[in-house]
Order: structure tokens, then sequence, then C-alpha cells
């Protein structure tokens, strides 16, 4: 469903630019899931944001559907995140004005597919139930990037970006998230594609991969 | 110094826009030519029976509406160029006198009537006109702004004047004086026969149903004098004609308008003649004359003993105006075309009309003056 | 759907999204609004005194177009009927007006014009064929009939005494135009005021009648433009320090909602779709604040209109109502104003969040760097705008031309909006200095670093306090150094101890008698007269130029100001004694470029005369070009009237009041006939004091709103002030020093900003009495800088500041030590 051809991103800088994605590949299968690994600076977000189009790769393409994302409008680029995919980020990004409720709900209503049960499945799920007219600044570490994937979520995504989603959380709320996620995710059948530098973030995902100094590398699960 | 000075200011802006303020379009049409059609309530009634006395009746009737001095000359001047004269002066009662002053005021400013004058003066090719308005004041004798006085006989308004030149002269000897920014005169009248009263005995009838006005003239002015063209003054002589007349309702309701006729015929006769449109026995015209001999006796004329027919129109004013008339006195052997010396003789005065001189040929030969209103 | 466009659902969400945070945060919303209510406000109460003004003007101006010049004697006593009638017999064509004053039954006052519409000119008469008869009719006989002004209507119509009412809006307010009989009932007079006659007739007059032609008196609408446009130069100053409250209430709402904009736009909402909102938003919030703004702008105007309609009054002689009276491009207009100022103070937002880098999510702000960059582009602008303003400082200081108000006003703006750019550049200046020689007051030092980091938002309501402080300080200076200049030139030119005007007839015997008084030192004669302007080949201009005669006795010439001469005070005295002198007032120097040695060309009676400027004198309150000449020589050349009598008494004999009442009981001359001179100067001194009424009430207010632009803005940002002294109370600064130090970066902040608005507001004054008075009165003041004005501006911008201080630090007194915690949880 997510084909990515000779991906590539060069970033001039002072010293020379920067190739911070050179040729990458990648392919990832509906319902799967998959890590990308590497360290800071190796281009895995870059890979994100191109795989969400909020950037345009300098050469190669972004499929996804069998649809070119790189040829798409702005606007179309805009209408396919918000139609079919989901972003989780690692400083969660909540809407800071907008009750823990109306956060949830804020992508399926832009997406003008509101499931009320749905969204009080995930709010319980969550373990957000009873929140619901609570304000982020409210909410802990861990409460808020659950929030942050039920948000994702409830616009029922083909597609989930993930980048560091544990990456502000200790350890054992990341757990809690991490295996939420996982569940959420076969639950509702979609893909996911997760950037992190832990391995055991990686670890219970279907596929991992490498990235190194803007190239690929299959790693061990 | 300062207060004086806005004093000035405000009152000059208010007063440039109240001319209009004043002479409102009006959107009801009036009754007949200059609303003398009006019905005339309250006011005292022209009739058979009225017996005519002078000097008296050389003075006002303010019991009635409406009243003029009107005075037409025929003139050529040394070199043989015709000229016209007229001056009129108007009155007119805004409201009948009810005897016991409703507000007792005595108000120099207090009072009914209005005045209105006209003169003009017609070229062989031109003719200018001017006219004043004055409202009646409730002042001695001769000392309003406009005004008429029997004995001696003097009418005025502003500096315009027509007047007998001594206390005992009646209308025998007057003298007409008007000036206007581009013209002037001042002549000399000596009447060469008696004053002439129309219809019965002075009372003339203007339409079938009855209603007329009180109609005497002099028609026998022997005229020298000055005119004042531009800057340029010329001596000249000839004819004059006064009428006076008045009336509380000139015009019947359905009359539009009149043509009206003063003719000196050569060998000394005078024809008076008028057409009122409408108002005749089925709303055909009205129509009325006076034969005058040169002794200055009085036959009336009317219809079936006088005929006046439009011959040749002439656009004037943007109005189409029968400037060539048939007039015909066959008891008299009168058929004669009488003609406008030229057609450009409009008044465009407030209430326009055409007045003007006219030369005759036919049967006389002569010259008059042709009023035609309502058009 | 067509792909790619999102949907109004997307808007809608967008929107609602958008506008929660103003639901989380109601203050910002709140500065929004008041923003732009007292910038709308106060400009639409401004704009709605012009408009109403104007109203009354241009009423007055289109019944102008056939002004009538006026006839009346020159002793300026009514005329009689007969000598109207007189005149009429002889055919000039005048027509009679009686004039005068009404007190209404409820005490309104009302201008009585009387009319006889037959002569009066005007119309042809071809239009009077249009007449309705019966119209003349009602006007002429009783009950009569009488046209007002619409705005007194309602009360005339209670008076019994007047005819049946027409309200005619095209009359000037407070007038009653009636038939000439009706009006000298309702005056109780006999006489006539004037005659009026049509300008294009000529007329021959007996030499007791006067003719005043009506072109020599200049409209009402540009004498009085420049008065209009100061006002509305201050109210321009305060929508701009109203703009600077949204201005930055604008940028505070975006700057916290960066990351929501950014999210959206992860969310998959398009770019233009939160432009598009956005701007609704604006729109919105610009209606709301433009309706509250023009409510209370009309009923700002309401209070301030009586005074507006008494200066203009006492300055140029107008009458403007004293009510509104607004057409409908009042309300349009103010609305285009506010809704234009809310979006080029919002244009910035826009553009920001137009160009927003959604990859920027989650990086922290280089604000210093920011804050470096966008201070050398303030200080940058600020130069080139300060270049403009010397430049044209300098240009309108040396050659004047005709667009100089224009130009003065845009140098003034160029000056304020250099020198309030230059204001944020210069805090974090001198900011850094002292935080860099403070290390051993670590307290102070932190104090310092952190003005610097909130500079960003305080440097738009500092900015504001510096325009409204010297604003302040340079129309505080200009009106008191006018003060200063003029009641000096009332004592020179108010010599005489008491003034006489008395009837033509009895001129010669009051003069006589005072002269054999024992306590008159001397009479001074005083006469007017009007004088065509010729060129210098003798050929009319058309222009009306006013004379004044004076006596130049030895009193006078001491005391008579004069601002400069050809060749010495004496020799300008001797000049005028000799009658071929003039001396000129400054506006007529000024408007025409006259300097003394020029040549002035008048009509006399007798034909041409030239006359040398001898010297130019100050006449201040007078909005005509005026020259005084020598009474005898005036009376000789131009025919001029008795005028008023000066009557200088004796060192020692004092007793103005015994000499008034001798005079009064000897020649019965009543009321105004005779004042003494602490009557003129107290009269002079209201009518002064009322002119700068209006301007000291608008310059309160904006400084009043330059405190709501700072107090707004720390309120808006309390919340994350608190987060950034939570650590400082952590590291063991108590609440109370605490506030302390926001007291005092805010004081601080505010005495450097008042130190800069001295020279600012001096350089204001300057341009105001140089340049400005020059260009729409006529006349130069000397530049009055006054000690305590100085004083009392840093005074001001301290008690500002505090004042503004005052709630937040109460609100952070009020915070529970448990509320500070948790600014660190939330971390």
């Amino acid at each position: 469903m997510l084909q990515l051809t000779n991906l590539t991103k060069t970033y001039p800088t002072p010293q020379g630019p920067l190739h911070v994605l050179d040729g990458v590949d990648l392919q990832l299968a509906p319902g799967e899931s998959l890590a990308l690994m590497g360290e800071s600076g190796s281009g895995k977000s870059t890979l994100l944001h191109l795989a969400a189009g909020l950037d345009t790769p300098d050469r190669g393409d972004v499929i996804f559907e069998g649809q070119s994302i790189a040829s798409l409008s702005e606007p179309r680029r805009a209408e396919l995140r918000r139609q079919r995919l989901g972003l989780v980020f690692q400083q969660f990004h909540l809407v800071p004005s907008l009750s823990v409720a109306d956060n949830l709900t804020l992508q399926a209503r832009l997406a003008g597919r509101e499931d009320t049960d749905w969204a009080q499945y995930l709010l319980a799920r969550l373990g957000l139930a009873g929140l619901n007219d609570r304000y982020p600044e409210q909410l802990s570490g861990g409460q808020q990037q659950r929030l942050a994937i039920g948000r994702a979520l409830a616009a029922k995504p083909r597609l989930l970006l993930a980048d560091e989603p544990t990456g502000n959380l200790d350890e054992a709320a990341a757990d809690q998230v991490l295996d939420l996620l996982r569940e959420l995710i076969e639950e509702s059948r979609c893909a996911l594609l997760m950037v992190t530098h832990s391995a055991r973030v990686a670890t219970p995902l279907d596929r991992c991969l490498h990235l190194q100094r803007g190239r690929l590398a299959e790693a061990d699960p | 110094m300062k207060r004086s000075t806005l004093l000035l200011l405000l009152a000059t802006v208010i007063l440039a826009g109240l001319g209009k303020a004043f002479w409102p379009q009006d959107t009801s049409p009036q009754a007949g030519y200059a609303g003398l059609g009006e019905q005339a309530s309250g006011f005292a009634q022209a009739g058979p029976g009225h017996a005519l006395a002078f000097p008296e009746d050389h003075g006002p009737h303010p019991g009635f509406r409406i009243e003029w001095w009107y005075l037409t000359a025929n003139l050529e001047s040394a070199d043989g160029r015709p000229f016209g004269v007229q001056w009129t002066l108007f009155r007119q009662a805004l409201a009948p006198e009810t005897g016991n002053n409703d507000e007792a005021s005595d108000s120099p400013w207090q009072d009914r009537q209005l005045w209105m004058a006209h003169a003009a003066l017609s070229t062989p090719q031109g003719h200018r006109f001017a006219e004043k308005f004055a409202r009646g004041m409730a002042l001695p004798a001769g000392q309003g702004q406009a005004g008429v006085m029997a004995a001696p006989f003097s009418a005025w308004i502003d500096d315009w004047s027509l007047a007998a030149v001594s206390a005992d002269a009646g209308l025998d000897q007057l003298t007409v004086r008007a000036e206007a920014d581009d013209f002037a005169y001042r002549l000399a009248l000596t009447a060469q026969g008696p004053l002439v009263r129309h219809g019965e005995d002075g009372f003339s009838q203007k339409s079938a149903d009855g209603q007329g006005s009180m109609y005497y003239s002099q028609p026998f002015y022997q005229v020298e004098g000055t005119l004042r063209l531009g800057d340029e003054p010329i001596v000249v002589s000839g004819r004059a004609w006064l009428d006076r007349e008045w009336s509380s309702q000139l015009l019947g309701a359905t009359q539009r308008g009149w043509d009206w006729f003063s003719l000196h015929l050569a060998g000394g006769a005078k024809l008076m003649a008028f057409r009122l449109r409408g108002g005749g026995s089925e709303e055909g015209d009205y129509l009325s004359g006076s034969w005058i001999t040169p002794q200055g006796q009085v036959t009336a004329l009317g219809e079936g003993s006088l005929r006046l027919t439009p011959v040749k129109t002439d656009d004037v004013a943007s109005r189409e105006l029968p400037t060539t008339w048939r007039v015909e006195a066959p008891d008299h052997g009168l058929d004669v075309t009488v003609s406008a010396v030229h057609p450009e003789q409009w008044m465009g005065t407030s209430f326009p009309y055409w007045e003007g001189m006219v030369t005759l040929q036919g049967s006389h030969v002569g010259e008059g003056y042709l009023e035609m209103t309502g058009y | 759907m067509r792909p790619g466009t999102a949907s109004p659902g997307v808007l809608r969400t967008t929107w609602l999204t958008l506008f929660s945070h103003y639901r989380r945060h109601p203050g910002q919303l709140a500065m929004l609004l008041l923003g732009l209510w007292v910038a709308s406000a106060l400009w639409s109460g401004v704009q709605a005194i012009n408009a109403s003004a104007r109203d009354s003007y241009a009423r007055a101006e289109t019944l102008f177009s056939a002004s009538l010049d006026s006839v009346t004697r020159r002793d300026n006593q009514p005329l009689s009927l007969v000598t109207y009638l007189s005149l009429r017999r002889a055919g000039e064509p005048v027509s009679p007006l009686v004039e005068g004053d009404l007190t209404l039954s409820d005490g309104t006052s009302l201008r009585v014009i009387g009319i006889d519409p037959l002569t009066l000119p005007g119309e042809s008469g071809l239009a009077r064929q249009q007449s309705d008869a019966a119209s003349l009719r009602d006007w002429i006989l009783p009950p009569h009939r009488a046209r007002i002004a619409p705005e007194n209507a309602d009360a005339a119509r209670a008076d019994s005494r007047l005819p049946p009412l027409e309200a005619d809006p095209s009359l000037p307010p407070g007038t009653l135009v009636t038939d000439i009989g009706v009006a000298q009932r309702l005056l109780g007079v006999e006489t006539l005021s004037r005659l009026v006659v049509a300008p294009e007739q000529s007329l021959a007059l007996p030499p007791t009648l006067v003719r005043q032609s009506a072109a020599a008196l200049a409209s009402p609408g540009q004498l009085t433009d420049s008065f209009h446009l100061n006002l509305t130069a201050m109210g321009l100053l305060a929508l701009i320090v109203g703009l600077f409250i949204v201005h930055a209430a604008l940028g505070l709402a975006l700057e916290q909602r960066l990351g929501m904009l950014r999210t959206l736009r992860a969310l998959g909402v398009p770019g233009h779709t939160l432009i598009i909102a956005m701007a609704l938003e604006l729109l919105l919030i610009g209606l709301l604040g433009a309706v509250l703004g023009i409510v209370s702008g009309v009923v700002l105007a309401r209070l301030l209109l009586p005074d507006v309609a008494a200066s203009l009054d006492a300055l140029y002689d107008t009458d403007v109502a004293s009510h509104l009276s607004l057409p409908w491009y009042y309300w349009l207009g103010g609305l285009a104003v506010t809704l234009g100022g809310l979006f080029s103070a919002g244009f910035g937002m826009l553009w920001r969040a137009a160009r927003l880098d959604i990859l920027a999510l989650g990086k922290a702000q280089a604000w210093r760097a920011r804050l470096h960059r966008q201070l050398r582009l303030q200080a940058g602008a600020g130069t080139v705008l300060l270049g403009v303003a010397l430049w044209l400082g300098w240009r309108l200081d040396h050659q004047p031309n005709p667009q100089e108000l224009a130009l003065g006003f845009a140098m003034v703006a160029a000056l304020l909006l250099g020198a309030s750019l230059w204001l944020p550049p210069l805090l974090a200046g001198s900011l850094g200095l002292l935080s860099r020689r403070l290390r051993s007051h670590p307290r102070l030092q932190w104090a310092l670093a952190d003005l610097q980091l909130q500079l960003p938002r305080l440097q738009l309501p500092m900015m504001a306090l510096l325009l409204a402080l010297s604003a302040n300080l340079g129309v505080g200076s200009m009106v008191g150094g006018f003060r200063l200049t003029f009641l000096d030139w009332l004592d020179q030119r108010l010599l005489a101890d008491m003034y006489v005007r008395p009837p033509e007839a009895q001129y010669t015997d009051v003069a006589a008698w005072l002269e054999g008084q024992d306590e008159v030192q001397a009479l001074l004669e005083a006469r007017h007269a009007e004088a065509p302007r010729l060129d210098a080949e003798g050929q009319t201009t058309g222009r009306t130029l006013a004379l004044f005669g004076i006596t130049p006795a030895p009193i006078m010439r001491q005391s008579w100001p004069l601002l400069d001469t050809a060749t010495g005070h004496e020799a300008a005295w001797q000049a005028l004694d000799a009658g071929d002198g003039a001396f000129i007032n400054e506006q007529l120097a000024h408007r025409d470029g006259l300097a003394p040695g020029d040549p002035l060309h008048l009509r006399s009676p007798q034909g041409p005369v030239m006359l040398t400027v001898a010297a130019i004198y100050p006449d201040y309150g007078n909005p005509r070009g005026e020259a005084v000449l020598s009474a005898s020589h005036l009376t000789e050349k131009f025919a001029a009237t008795p005028g008023s009598l000066g009557v200088v008494l004796r060192p020692g004999s004092r007793d103005v009041a015994g000499l008034q009442a001798a005079l009064r009981e000897r020649f019965g001359l009543g009321g105004d006939a005779v004042v003494d001179q602490g009557a003129v100067k107290r009269t002079a001194t209201e009518i002064f004091e009322r002119t700068f009424a209006i301007t000291q009430a608008l310059n309160a207010l904006t400084l009043a709103v330059a405190g709501l632009a700072l107090l707004t803005t720390l309120l808006a940002q309390a919340g994350a002030r608190r987060a950034q002294l939570a650590p400082l109370w952590a590291l063991g600064v108590s609440r109370r020093q605490l506030i302390g130090l926001q007291l005092g970066q805010l004081v601080s902040a505010a005495t450097g900003t008042a130190v800069l608005a001295i020279p600012l507001g001096i350089g204001l004054a300057w341009a105001l009495v140089a340049v400005i008075n020059v260009a729409a009165f006529g006349w130069r003041l000397p530049l009055h800088i006054f000690p305590s004005q100085i004083a009392m501006t840093i005074v001001l911008a301290i008690f500002v500041a505090a004042l503004a201080t005052l709630l937040p630090a109460w609100r952070l007194w009020r915070v529970p030590p448990r509320q500070l915690l948790q600014e660190f949880a939330a971390i």
C-alpha cells in the first residue's frame, strides 16, 4: 500500500549539500507494521515527512495506494493526510484549547466522518474515559500521547505514521502506550510506519529497517 | 464686528436658496392661464349694470381678484423703423377682503395685494422685456413699492410708472416710463379721443355662461418720446392704446387662453377683438369685440359679426403660435390679414405669453397689437 | 466533493478549533476587541464631529453659490422702511431683510430671518412661472409660514408665537426663515436689518449707505479645513495607538497558536483553508469591534460636539449644529477604517500563517536571533523615516509651498513613526548594556534579561506609550506656549482701559466729551473698512482686504507688537503715520508671501492706492488677512466709518466703572457700546481655552489608550509569565520580590520610553508651532519648553506603567504556591 522508490532528499548546508535520503526503496503491505530505526540525523524523520506528504522529495516517489504523492498538489496532499493517514508525534501536538474529547475527534471531524461509538471506544481503551472535559495541559505525558494516538485512529486511517511516539515518556508509560498502539492497529487493520531509535520499541513490530546515512538496511527484528 | 460678519454671512447663505423655496414646483395644474379661471368666491363679481365712474375707476378695485393697466404703443423712429412698447401693471388679490382683519396688525407688510409689472420693447428684429414684483403694503396712498392712485392718476412699481402729467388731466395726458438692464423708454401720451367702454356699457362678457370683466379703453393716444436700446437713444412717435380691466373671474373653468387684438385702422377707426378658446356655446371659442369709430362710438361685435381665423403659425419658444390671422367684421367692411411684424415677440416672464406689434393688409391697412396667451 | 478542495465542514472545524483558543484565553479576545474598540471609537468620534460640521457647512455652502451682497447703514444702525422704499422707487433692486435672535420657550436660541419673497433676488423669472401661487399666498397671508432647520423643528413647534412650520433640511442649523412682517413681529422691531442685492447688480447708493460684497467672505468650509485637519490628525493618532493594541493582541494570539496551526496542517487542513478561517475570524472580530467602536464614537462625539461647535464659532464665526447629523458614508467609512486597520494589523499574522513551515513542528523557537533580526530591521526603517522627517522639516523651513499643511502632517507622522520604531532597539540596547554591568546583582540582572525576553511583546504597547507621551508633551507645549504668547499679545493689543462704540451720530460728541475728561490720557480711535485688492498692473484681483485703522499714539507705538519691519520700528511707525505705509498681519504675509518693503495695491473710493508694507504684526485668532493703517488715513482714503474709541486713563486714575457710568448716562449708551478691558480679555481667554479643550480631551484619551495597551498586553501574557516566574520562585525569590521585580521592570521600561518621548515631544511641539500652525492658521509661535511638562511626562509614564502592572501583580499575589508548582508539572 505504501511504496517508496528511490527516495532522495538533499538539504543545502554551509558545508555543502547534505544527502539526508539517498535512494531509499521501501514497501509496506496493508496492515503491516514497520519500525524504522536509525541514529539522530539518519534521515528517518525526513522519510516520515515525505511519506506524510508534509514535504516533497528531490527525486524518487512516494506511492500510497497506487497514487503518487509527490505529484499531488498541496491541497490534495492535505486531503490525503486528512482522509487516509494518521500522524503521531513525539511532542504530542494536541490543541491546547480543545478538550480531550474534541482533540480526539478533531481529525475525524476534519475528515468528515466522526464516529461517536468508535471515539467512545477509543477513549475507554486508551484509559481516558471520564477525562472528556479536561484540557491537554491537565493530562500526564502518557495520557497526552495516548490521546494523540486516539486522535490519529479516530479518523480510521489506512496508515499510521508515528515519529518517536514514546520519546517523551518514561519506560512504563512508553510500554503501555506501545501495547495499546499495537492492539489498536490490529483491531482497526491499519498499517503502521514508526520511526524510533529504540530497539525495545521496534522489536514487537512485524518488520524493522535501519536507516544509515540516508540508505536503508534490513535489520534484525 | 465679528458677530455682524457672521449674521451677514449666514443670512446671505439662506437667502440665495430661497428663491426656489418660494416658487416651488406646482404639481396641480392651475385653472386656466395663470390661474385666471380659479373659483373666485368672496370676491366682488363683475356684471352688467355696474356703472363706470371716473376718475374713481382709474384707481384699483381691491374687492376684485385681478386688475390691470395695460398700455401698448406702435411707434416709429425718425428713420422709419417700427418699434413697439408694452407697459403693464397687474394687481392680484391673494384673498378676498373679509372686513374684519383676522390679525389686527398695523404692520405695513400685512396686505393681500400682489403687484406684477411687465415692460417690453419690440424692435424691428428683436424683443426685450422685463418684469417686476411687489407686495401691497398697508401704507398711506402713494407710498408703497407699487400701487395706483385714481386722481391725480398714477400707477407705479419701483421706478416704472404710468402717470398723469397734472392733477386734472385724468387719463388724457400721461407719461410712461420703464427702465430695465437692456432697454428703457419714456413716452408722453396725449389722448385724441374719448374713453371707450366695451361690451354692455363697460361689462365685457367673457364666456357663454356669463362671467366677464369690467373693461374700458383709451385707444386714441398720440405718442412722442424716447427709447433707449442698449446705450442708443431713439426718438420715436406713434400711437398707443390703454386697456383697463378688472374682474374676479376672467376665464371660465374650461377656457385655456385667449387671442386679443387692438388695431388702429387707417382712417382713424379702431378694432378691439378677442377670442377665448373654449367656454363658448357648445364648448367652442367665445368671440367678442368692439368696433370703434374715429369719434369713439362703439359697436359691440360678437358671434356672427366677427371672425378671427388663424392663417399661419410659427414656432416660437417651443410653441406653435398663430402669427398671421384673418380678421373679419363684415358689418363694417373689414377683412384684413393681421401679421406679426416678426414672430420673436415672446414674453418669457413668470406667466409667459406672446405680445407684439402687428400690421394689417387687406380691406384696411393699419397697425396694432396682438396678445396670445395659454399656448 | 471535488478532490483537493476542502469542504465547508473542514473550514468549520478549522475555524472552531482556531477560535477555541479565545475560549480558553478570553483575555486575549477582550484585548483585541478593546484595541479595536478604542481605536475605532476615537477615530469615529472625531470623524462624526467632522462629518457633522461639514454637513453644516455644506448646507451653508450650497446656498452660498448665489450669494447676495449686503447694503447697510454706515453707522450700523437699522434701516427704515422709508429708506428701503425710496431705494426701490429709485429703481434699485434691493430686497429688505430682518434678522435677529429669538429665544424659544424651551430656551433654544433661533436666528430668525425675515424676507420679502417678491423682491428677493435669486431665481430668474422663468423659475417663478412654475410657482405655486398657493404657497406664496400661505407665506404672505396669516397665519403665514416659516421654514426651519430640521434640528430645531421640534423645539420650535412647541412655541405658540411661531407660524406653522415647514422643516427645510437645506437651512443651516438654528435658523428660521419667515415672512418679513412675521419676523418683525417676532423680534419686536419695525426696522430692517439690512438690504440685499444680487452681486451682479450695480447700485447707486446715498452716502449714508454702504454695500458689502458677499465675495469678500470666504466660505466656512475653507476657513475651517485646517481645524478639521487637526482633529483628523488627532483621530488618526488615536487610531494608530489603538491599532498597536490590536497588533499586539493578534501577534500574541498567533504566537500562541503557531503549534495549533502546524498541527492542523499536519492533520490535513490545506493552507488556504487555514488562511480563510483566520481571515473570517478577523472579519468577525472586526465587525464586532467596529460596531462597538462606531456606537461609542457617536456617544463620544455627542459629548465633545458642543465644545467643538463653540470653538468653531469663536474661531471662524461658523455655525455648527450642536447635535450630530451623520450621512450614510460616515457609518460605512467608520466600518471600512476599522476593518482596514484590523486587516493591516492582521496582515502580518495571515502572512506568517500562510508561510507556516509545518516541518518546524516541535522545533524550539530561536527567539533571540529573530528578535535581533527584527530589531535591526526596525532600526533601519526608523532611520529611514527619521531621515524623511528631517528632510521634510528642512524643506518646510526653507521653502514654503501650498501643500505645507499636508507635508507638515507627513513630517510629524514620519517623525513619530520613525522614533517609535527606534524605541525597541534602543530599549534592547540599553538593557543589554545594563545587564552586563549588573553581574554582581543577580536579581537585577535576571530582571533585565527577563525584560529583554518580554520585549517582543512589550514593544508595541511601549511604542503606543511613546506616541501618546510625546503627543501629550508636544501638544501640551504648543498649547502652553500659545497661551503665554496669546495672553502677552492680548496685553499688548488691549492698551486702552475701556472701549466705547458710540452710534455714528454721537461719535464726535462722545469723542469730544472724553477728550475733556481729566482722567483720560489718550483716545485711541479704531476704524474698519474694506478695499478691493489690485495687482501690480492695477487690475482687480477679485479679493477684498479688511482694513483696520489704529491711532499711532505714543502708548500704541510702545506696546503694539511687531514681528518684522523693513527698517526698524521707529521707521515703520513713521511710515504708518505718514500714510504711505501699512502694517499687515502675519496671516496675510504668509498667505500672499508678502514681506516688509513689498507694495500693497488697493482700490479706494478715490482710485488706486499703493501702500508699502512697513511691518508685520501677529494677529492670533483672526482667520482673515488684514492690514493696519492709521485711523485718520483710513478715514480719509477709504471712507471708513467711525468705529470704536479706546480710552486710556491716566496712571493713577483707575475709576473705569465711574467713567463708564458717566458715559452711559450722558449719552444713553446701551449694553455693548461700552466695555472695559477686563471683559474683552475674559472673553478672549475663554474662547482660547475652549478652542483647545477638544485637543486636550483627545490627548488625554490617547494616553489612556496607551495605558490600556500596556495593561492588556501584561494581562494577556500573565499565564506565560507565570511559567517564567515559577522557577525563580522555586529558587527562593519571594512573591513579594517577584512583584517588585515586575513593577521595576515595567517602570524602568516606561521611564526609558519617557526619556525618548521628551526629545520627540519637543520635536513635535516645534513641528506644531513652526509648521502646522503656520500652514493651518497663518501664524507662527515661539517654541516654549516647560520643564514642568517634561517632569509630568515622566511621572505620567511611570504612573501608567505602575497602573498597568497593578492588576497582573495583584493576580500573581493571589496565586497559591500550588499553582506555581504546576508550572513545573506541565513541562
